[in-house]
């Protein structure tokens, strides 16, 4: 039953719509403002960043359009922020965090919080969360693979003021600053984050100086209202029961073995409790505070939801979740370490909210996506004499699943991002650090098979361009591909799975575990990205759209035959023995049939 | 002006518009029906109605003219239906697919829909074809280029029938040479095929923008030259003494082999006049801040116009295809007289943006359509009249108005007619104030600093109320509005744009050499294509811009600069000038942090003579133009408002109207709202201010 809020004033409905339209506006402000002045590669090029408004309370009164992975995380931080500076809010103040611990994702990702007065009182919340380059620690961008504890990964903030009633505190900020590389890049992220607050600030006073703060409020209430109701509508369509979904967390090079996470969604009248379970966490840095596993959860539900924006708390109202006890791979505590966790173990954890929630309806499916493996490289620029240090959101640009009515989009993941990022231009990449992309492209037969295909995930060559360069490699992905949906599946999987292939020292070797490494100029690290989940059994693709993937070296001669039954006697003409074809495509239902 | 005419034709979607200036000042404007198929056939037609009207026949009118201009939405819809010709890439191996990988990203809005296709590709991946060569970003050559691999591209080009080829390799810019030699090697053995060259069309940083820019001027050139082509031949029979001048994106004027090379300049040409007419609108005011706002049937355009100069869009996605060289910003929404009011999964009244176009219409147009759209709520809040538009040549049909919004949303909504004809007016209106938001706050700029003038057909009813949302208190609008685009054009100077790209830090004197001397370059290029166009000396003008970023940003803005020697004494100039606009945009600037510059570009223009202005006599009085009476609606309670009928035709200079009012003009009708005064001026626009008289 709706949790209506409780109205002092009568809602107009054109307000109503005029406001959202304001929330909208402004949120999207805010973002353009972010993209258009930081520093980071990871901000300006790959929009790894996110904003969000929120009201007093504080409830998320209007969720960005931009990665997912940062946005459910939102909402639990933020409270803790807030609890924790309860009644010592100030005008003009700024906090920042970053820390898993206290209701953050991964704590690359940065938040600033900006809090908004009006007449003297709090009235909103505008925030800023964004992928820095660096924020300290033994390994350049944070990622270290070797990390048994927290501790070991970068520094930790707490919710902290760096603003206090309007005045920049200078030792906090420099006590920050300090202990990041590319110092300079960080501070202009900073200037970057607190002016996209500011942007939001500013439109949001002047939506309450135009339509007034008891009309503003009661039409803010009303729109948490009718997503919570729209959200319950969705869920009550869902017969009764229990929903179970099970995804394997695959060993990226830690030693101890795969791992099963499951989610069991619970459906009963118009609420969804969704219980999920995942084994002890390990000295790694694989693991998820519940934060962070907020959004995969989140995202495995929107795959189902497939709502169109814009979206706030109460989408979430109905829905319950339970992470299971504390000390596990998706509900982590202190020292656990954790900054791959916005990919690994997130995307399992949405697979199996997803995989749970194809039982409930298996006819509003999408299959899975790739998942993310990727780069990040550090070392000196000798052009400018200054240190770099990046992750190459370009080295995570899988395939996206295919949907009952379509293939999947090439490129467009990983599965956490959701064609959020991009992956910056080539040649931007190559002015701002020293290396050379000798290949960005699709990858053939990468895609999973299917009725629908998956997208073809993308291969990124690089090379160093004059001095020595570090590589870090994170994620998974490298041996179980993408998971399809409605009967889907592949013969062939090696092309399907993302991994690196080094050549270094004229010696080349695949590598499908996280690992440091040093290159030099001549060597070079290909980053290989999974395609995404195909829809359905492949045995029903059209032969033409097989024998046009072809033709667009998107699939093998090898792979028509094997994954799809398409025999084709000429690839020059691409000529097809049809009668070879009906029949082993027959023989190949029928097996799937049983 | 000194010939007896000049001539604008502006093709739309609906209506191909032709404006005729002549030595006298006044200006004519006549309508045709478009005819995509055959775009010169509405030419045809619109000059026979000239002729009539004139009693002057096409070919006395034709070798009077001066000028004979262009607007056309060929390559606009040849895009639009993935019409263009069979196109080959040629590029550097290992990039063949940053056109499909579109960095990566899906567009925002469709996160979560199974259903939203991917972009159809113009250039399918067997015609993509890598060939060895590499430059890197120093400059340097690191991997020659291998003309075998350019020939084999050109054999299988020749074999699938390819008529237009791009080449677009990485960094091009820094060192043409292999993009060059490569257009020699595909001239040789396609000499039957148009060529492109990225480095020429766009020579700026960003190899994916640029070979997308590339790609899509390929694809269109065809299409581009059959019509010009024709066009061209056409007003040759009729004894054009000049060659048919084409309007392009960037605002300004080309002649047809312009448009062949640069064809991805046309494709939005349309809007593209907007700003140098409301310029030339507001000039008898003083008025120099200007956002221009043109309501159609289906769409709104919005453009913006600070201190004389045009917001500029630059690498950006135009129906999904990156484009990188210069357009006017041109915002567009799906929020015309066609919109269509629904109610949204939520429960909340929505606007648009699907449209009953012209065919069914809006469901008062009679013409079958049953869905509430913006006509038909103007005309339930007796905005319209019920007799008809254009005098009566297009009657309007109340009841179903009324039927229609009470069946889709008043009942749902349990809401009175009145009341949700008011919200459709409202929100439609939201959604315009959002858009004109995205030209002015998002660069920097506040609203309320600017005059608001309309153009377009529907643009008239909504203005006032548009204007009283946004807190702007002054708005101009022509007789000529529908028309204005149109007129725009034959007030236009030719224009080209001219790139460089120079990625450095500002911090030398070899630096500021540099600049100065790429700016000399390419305005040398620049002054030599105009000379070849017939401008030279006092009838030409430089405009330079610098698009400038602090160091480590990858985003730039674009700062505006005079044409001045480059060097350590005048730098501050420019840096002062970034840090300003940084500012302006973002709320912060970085005084002591390092600046650099990426790329520069000029903009030539060849000045070409205005026409005489209209002069309209001196009116008697408004009270003597109020033809009739109205109920009509102006606030949300729905209560209806006994509302004087002007006729605009019987209104003279001097004459003004204190809302609430309706001034009816023969192609469009315009709604003073009350508190708000519209006063006739000489030069033939109103000009409606808040407050009274």
């Amino acid at each position: 039953m709706t949790k209506t809020t409780a109205r002092k004033v009568e809602v107009d409905p054109i307000t109503l719509s005029v406001v959202r339209g304001i929330l909208e506006t402004t949120q999207r402000e805010m973002t353009l403002s972010l993209e258009k002045t930081a520093r980071s590669s990871v901000f300006n090029l790959a929009h790894d960043y996110s904003t969000a408004l929120f009201n007093h309370r504080p409830e998320m009164i209007l969720q960005g359009q931009d990665i997912p992975i940062h946005l459910g995380s939102l909402i639990p931080a933020m409270k803790v922020v807030a609890k924790y500076f309860d009644g010592e809010i100030h005008e003009g103040d700024l906090i920042i965090h970053n820390d898993p611990a206290w209701g953050g994702s991964h704590a690359i990702d940065t938040c600033f919080y900006r809090p908004v007065f009006w007449q003297g009182r709090l009235k909103y919340w505008t925030v800023c969360k964004g992928h820095l380059t660096d924020v300290g620690g033994p390994v350049p961008a944070g990622y270290n693979p070797n990390a048994k504890e927290i501790y070991a990964e970068c520094l930790r903030i707490p919710p902290v003021k760096v603003w206090d009633r309007g005045q920049p505190r200078k030792d906090v900020l420099n006590l920050l600053l300090t202990n990041m590389r590319a110092r300079r890049d960080q501070e202009g992220d900073f200037n970057a984050l607190i002016g996209a607050c500011q942007v939001g600030e500013r439109a949001l006073l002047a939506m309450l100086e135009k339509y007034g703060e008891e009309q503003v409020d009661a039409c803010i209430d009303m729109l948490l209202d009718m997503a919570e109701k729209q959200m319950r509508g969705l869920i009550a369509a869902v017969p009764d029961g229990s929903y179970e979904g099970m995804a394997i967390l695959e060993d990226a090079g830690h030693g101890f073995g795969d791992f099963e996470i499951r989610a069991k969604v619970t459906i009963k009248g118009d609420s969804c409790h969704i219980a999920i379970s995942s084994p002890p966490q390990i000295p790694y840095f694989i693991n998820s505070y519940e934060g962070n596993s907020h959004s995969g959860v989140y995202l495995g539900l929107m795959m189902f939801a497939q709502l169109p924006p814009p979206y706030n708390e109460g989408l979430y109202r109905c829905v319950t979740v339970d992470f299971g006890p504390k000390g596990t791979i998706c509900n982590a505590q202190e020292p656990a370490p954790h900054m791959n966790c916005t990919t690994t173990p997130m995307e399992t954890l949405t697979d199996a909210v997803r995989l749970a929630f194809e039982k409930a309806v298996p006819s509003k499916v999408s299959a899975s996506w790739g998942h993310a493996n990727g780069l990040n490289i550090a070392g000196w620029d000798k052009r400018h004499d200054e240190e770099y240090v990046t992750m190459v959101l370009a080295t995570i640009i899988s395939g996206a699943g295919a949907t009952p009515s379509q293939d999947g989009w090439h490129a467009c993941g990983p599965e956490c991002c959701f064609g959020a990022l991009t992956s910056g231009d080539v040649e931007l990449l190559e002015y701002s650090y020293p290396i050379i992309i000798h290949r960005y492209s699709l990858m053939e037969d990468s895609g999973g098979a299917g009725k629908f295909r998956g997208g073809s995930g993308t291969a990124w060559e690089v090379e160093p361009l004059n001095d020595d360069m570090t590589f870090i490699t994170f994620g998974e992905g490298r041996r179980i591909p993408a998971v399809g949906a409605a009967g889907a599946a592949s013969t062939i999987t090696d092309t399907k799975v993302g991994r690196l292939e080094l050549v270094k020292g004229g010696q080349s070797r695949t590598i499908r575990e996280n690992v440091i490494e040093v290159i030099k100029p001549g060597d070079r690290i290909t980053n290989m990205n999974p395609g995404g989940g195909g829809y359905g059994n492949p045995m029903e693709r059209a032969v033409e759209s097989v024998l046009s993937d072809v033709k667009n070296g998107l699939v093998s001669v090898r792979g028509a035959r094997e994954d799809y039954g398409v025999i084709i006697t000429d690839p020059a003409t691409l000529a097809v023995d049809r009668d070879a074809t009906e029949s082993l495509r027959a023989k190949r239902r029928a097996v799937a049939a049983k | 002006m000194k010939s007896e005419y000049r001539l604008g034709i502006d093709a739309g979607g609906t209506f191909t518009d032709f404006v005729l200036a002549d030595k006298s000042g006044q200006v004519r404007l006549f309508k045709a029906l478009s005819t995509p198929q055959d775009p010169t056939l509405a030419i045809r037609n619109g000059l026979a109605l000239i002729s009539e009207e004139l009693g002057v026949p096409a070919t006395e009118i034709i070798p009077g003219c001066d000028l004979c201009i262009n607007g056309t939405t060929v390559g606009l819809n040849a895009l639009i239906q993935h019409k263009g010709a069979k196109t080959g890439l040629i590029c550097t191996a290992g990039h063949e697919d940053s056109l499909e990988i579109r960095l990566g990203h899906k567009e925002d809005g469709y996160r979560y829909d199974p259903e939203y296709p991917p972009a159809t590709m113009l250039v399918p991946r067997y015609l993509r074809r890598g060939v060895s060569e590499r430059v890197l970003s120093t400059g340097e050559v690191r991997t020659p280029l291998n003309e075998a691999d350019v020939r084999a591209a050109c054999e299988l080009f020749l074999a699938e029938g390819v008529e237009t080829v791009a080449i677009s390799f990485v960094w091009s810019v820094l060192h043409p040479e292999h993009e060059r030699r490569a257009g020699e090697i595909v001239r040789e053995m396609m000499p039957g095929a148009i060529l492109t060259l990225g480095s020429e069309l766009y020579p700026q940083v960003r190899e994916y923008t640029r070979t997308s820019t590339a790609v899509v001027n390929a694809y269109l050139a065809p299409i581009m030259k059959r019509y010009v082509d024709a066009v061209d031949a056409w007003f040759r029979s009729l004894g054009a003494k000049h060659p048919v001048r084409y309007y392009q994106s960037n605002g300004g004027l080309a002649i047809g082999q312009a448009m062949t090379d640069r064809s991805v300049y046309a494709i939005n040409s349309g809007p593209a006049s907007a700003p140098a007419a409301g310029q030339y609108v507001c000039e008898p005011f003083g008025k120099k801040d200007v956002i221009t706002v043109d309501m159609g049937g289906t769409s709104f355009d919005i453009t913006l116009t600070k201190d004389g100069s045009t917001n500029i869009s630059k690498n950006i996605d135009f129906l999904r295809y990156r484009i990188g060289v210069p357009m006017i910003q041109v915002e567009t929404l799906g929020a015309g007289g066609g919109s269509i009011g629904w109610i949204d999964e939520m429960g909340l009244m929505q606007m648009g943006p699907q449209s009953a176009g012209s065919d069914p219409g809006p469901a008062c147009y009679g013409q079958g359509g049953t869905l509430p759209t913006v006509s038909d709520a103007n005309l339930t809040l007796g905005y319209l009249n019920p007799e008809g538009l254009v005098g009566g040549r297009l009657p309007l049909d109340a009841g179903k108005a009324r039927g229609a919004i009470e069946k889709a949303l008043a009942e749902p909504l349990g809401m009175s007619v009145e009341r949700a004809a008011y919200g459709m007016f409202t929100i439609v209106n939201a959604n315009m104030v959002n858009g004109i938001r995205r030209v002015t706050v998002e660069r920097g700029y506040d609203p309320r600093d600017f005059v608001l003038v309309g153009a377009g057909g529907a643009t008239a009813a909504h203005i006032t109320a548009l204007a009283d949302a946004m807190g702007i208190d002054t708005i101009v609008l022509p007789k000529l509005a529908s028309g204005l685009c149109a007129f725009g054009q034959i007030i236009s100077d030719v224009k080209y744009n001219y790139m460089a790209t120079a990625p450095l830090r500002l911090e030398s004197d070899a630096a500021y050499a540099r600049i100065d001397e790429l700016f000399g370059q390419i305005e040398a290029q620049g002054l030599e294509h105009l000379k070849a166009d017939g401008f030279g000396g006092a009838n030409t003008r430089v405009k330079r811009s610098l698009d400038m970023r602090y160091v480590g940003q990858v985003h730039e803005c674009t700062v505006e600069i005079d044409t001045f020697k480059v060097d350590a004494s005048s730098i501050g100039r420019i840096i002062e000038a970034f840090h300003k606009r940084h500012e302006q945009l973002y709320t912060y600037s970085e005084p002591h942090s390092v600046v650099e510059v990426v790329n520069l570009e000029s903009t030539v223009y060849g000045l070409v003579d205005k026409p005489g202005r209209t002069v309209l006599p001196p009116g008697k009085g408004a009270a003597s133009a109020i033809k009739a009476h109205r109920d009509a609606v102006f606030s949300a309670d729905g209560a209806r408002v006994k509302t004087p009928i002007y006729d605009g035709g019987r209104l003279g200079a001097g004459d003004s109207v204190a809302g609430p009012a309706v001034i009816e003009e023969v192609t469009t009708t315009i709604v003073v709202e009350p508190g708000w005064t519209a006063k006739l001026d000489a030069s033939g626009s109103y000009l409606i201010t808040r407050g009274a008289a």
